[in-house]
């Protein structure tokens, strides 16, 4: 088995891909139900919560159970931090679209990309700061805080920290975004996770 | 020929002082690291394997200057090491972990195969080698991290506590290891073991409270036991204890 591979199954990415896999089918599924009840035009959910979900898996595969010996390593970690990162989110928001298609200039495919790109950012962020394990958290905490406490808010402040509950087409919202993935994502592809265990 | 050269070396931990101005030469050879918990010991060898930034002094390995991250992959590449936990993944065999770090450490790729073939079967684990790793006993899982530490044929090894978990026949088998590997290359072993420095160590290190407390070989150690009336059960416990209180007593003196 050659070491890119072993780097994919050290980082369970098989399983990562299942359940990005099995999250767009959720999401599909549940887009589709909600159209056929009370609130047809409702997305926001799917918008919102779908890329969460994708982002706390994406962020569980960032965890390393052997982050002493990773640090004797020779090869450079960087371009394989990148390649994981880049590579789930673009998957993610990939296999998502799908469930919200149409529409893009409000809750379609733009604002789910938008959001998935966000919130992974912030995970990533996460993942250094606090670790893989609980990298899921502050996006977690923040989107459903947003998600609950942004209704009825206007403004140009509010399109830029209620970013994940914004139409695509603000820009505002996509500043947010693309700077947390390009943040958090910087942070650690340079960094890595934080080190967990006894000496984390 | 050193292969290691430490200076005045610095390793604080928040507001604790870990290594305070450690000064340290060694070559090729078994080198028992000895010492209190606490003492310093893993900080030193995390240091040594290039884990552990110091936040003073200079440490030169192979002729390469740490402070130089450029540098680092040089040394990285002819250094085994060998934690106190190594955190396996529990879904790799035996063979795809020591593979894994063989990647890691830029084996060539047509070189890995048989590289890993023999690492596994020095620590004596060739019958396990498509066995996950998930599966094995301690003693088993530690000889896995062991074999993970020879497989690119390092210049420098360093063991942090490498017979926690092994019975006492794999323990024999292991010194057995050491002394081959110390014929070639530098190999530092820290442990609590003092019947393990004893059996397999050319040289001793005896570190407390950050800073070397005593350098000499096994022999000289047991020696110092039997003069200063050291406590103990075994000869080099002896010296041990006896090495202790000698360099806590003159550090006392010296505060005074």
């Amino acid at each position: 088995m050659t070491g890119p591979l072993l780097y994919a199954r050290s980082r369970a990415l098989p399983v990562t891909l299942a359940a990005l896999a099995g999250t767009a089918v959720f999401a599909l599924w549940a887009a589709h139900r909600m159209e056929m009840y009370l609130d047809p035009d409702r997305r926001v959910p799917i918008v919102a919560l779908a890329p969460l979900l994708a982002a706390a898996m994406i962020g569980a595969s960032l965890r390393t159970p052997s982050d002493e010996l990773d640090r004797t390593a020779v090869r450079p970690w960087w371009p394989l931090r990148l390649g994981q990162l880049a590579g789930l989110t673009a998957l993610a928001a990939a296999l998502m679209s799908p469930a919200v298609l149409g529409h893009p200039d409000v809750f379609g495919p733009p604002a789910l990309i938008r959001n998935t790109l966000g919130c992974t950012g912030v995970t990533a962020a996460a993942a250094v700061l606090l670790g893989a394990r609980l990298s899921w958290l502050p996006a977690f905490g923040y989107v459903s805080a947003v998600y609950l406490g942004s209704s009825g808010v206007r403004g140009r402040a509010a399109t830029v920290w209620a970013w994940p509950m914004q139409p695509g087409a603000q820009p505002g919202a996509w500043a947010a975004a693309l700077g947390a993935f390009v943040v958090g994502g910087a942070l650690y592809v340079v960094l890595g996770a934080r080190p967990e265990g006894p000496r984390g | 020929m050193s292969t290691i050269r430490v200076t005045g070396l610095r390793v604080r931990h928040r507001r604790t002082v870990a290594l305070d101005g450690v000064d340290l030469t060694l070559g090729t050879g078994v080198h028992g690291l000895l010492g209190p918990n606490g003492a310093g010991k893993t900080s030193l060898i995390r240091v040594l394997a290039t884990v552990a930034r110091p936040s003073g002094g200079r440490v030169e390995i192979l002729g390469e200057d740490l402070s130089d991250h450029r540098r680092r992959g040089e040394v990285r590449r002819r250094l085994g090491y060998l934690p106190q936990e190594f955190g396996y993944y529990p879904g790799f065999t035996v063979r795809e972990f020591v593979a894994y770090v063989a990647w890691l450490k830029e084996l060539p790729a047509a070189a890995i195969p048989a590289a890993v073939e023999r690492a596994v079967a020095r620590v004596g684990l060739a019958d396990r080698i498509d066995v996950r790793i998930r599966t094995l006993s301690g003693g088993m899982v530690r000889r896995v991290g062991i074999a993970q530490a020879i497989v690119n044929e390092p210049r420098l090894l360093l063991f942090d506590e490498p017979t926690a978990g092994l019975d006492p026949e794999q323990r024999v088998e292991f010194r057995a290891l050491l002394r081959e590997l110390g014929t070639a290359a530098t190999v530092i072993v820290s442990t609590h073991l003092v019947e393990d420095v004893a059996a397999a160590c050319t040289e001793v290190t005896l570190v407390d409270a950050g800073r070397i407390a005593y350098q000499g070989n096994p022999d000289t150690l047991i020696a110092l036991g039997e003069s200063s009336e050291g406590t103990g059960d075994h000869p080099m416990e002896r010296g041990y204890t006896a090495a202790l209180r000698a360099h806590r007593t003159s550090a006392a003196g010296a505060a005074r």
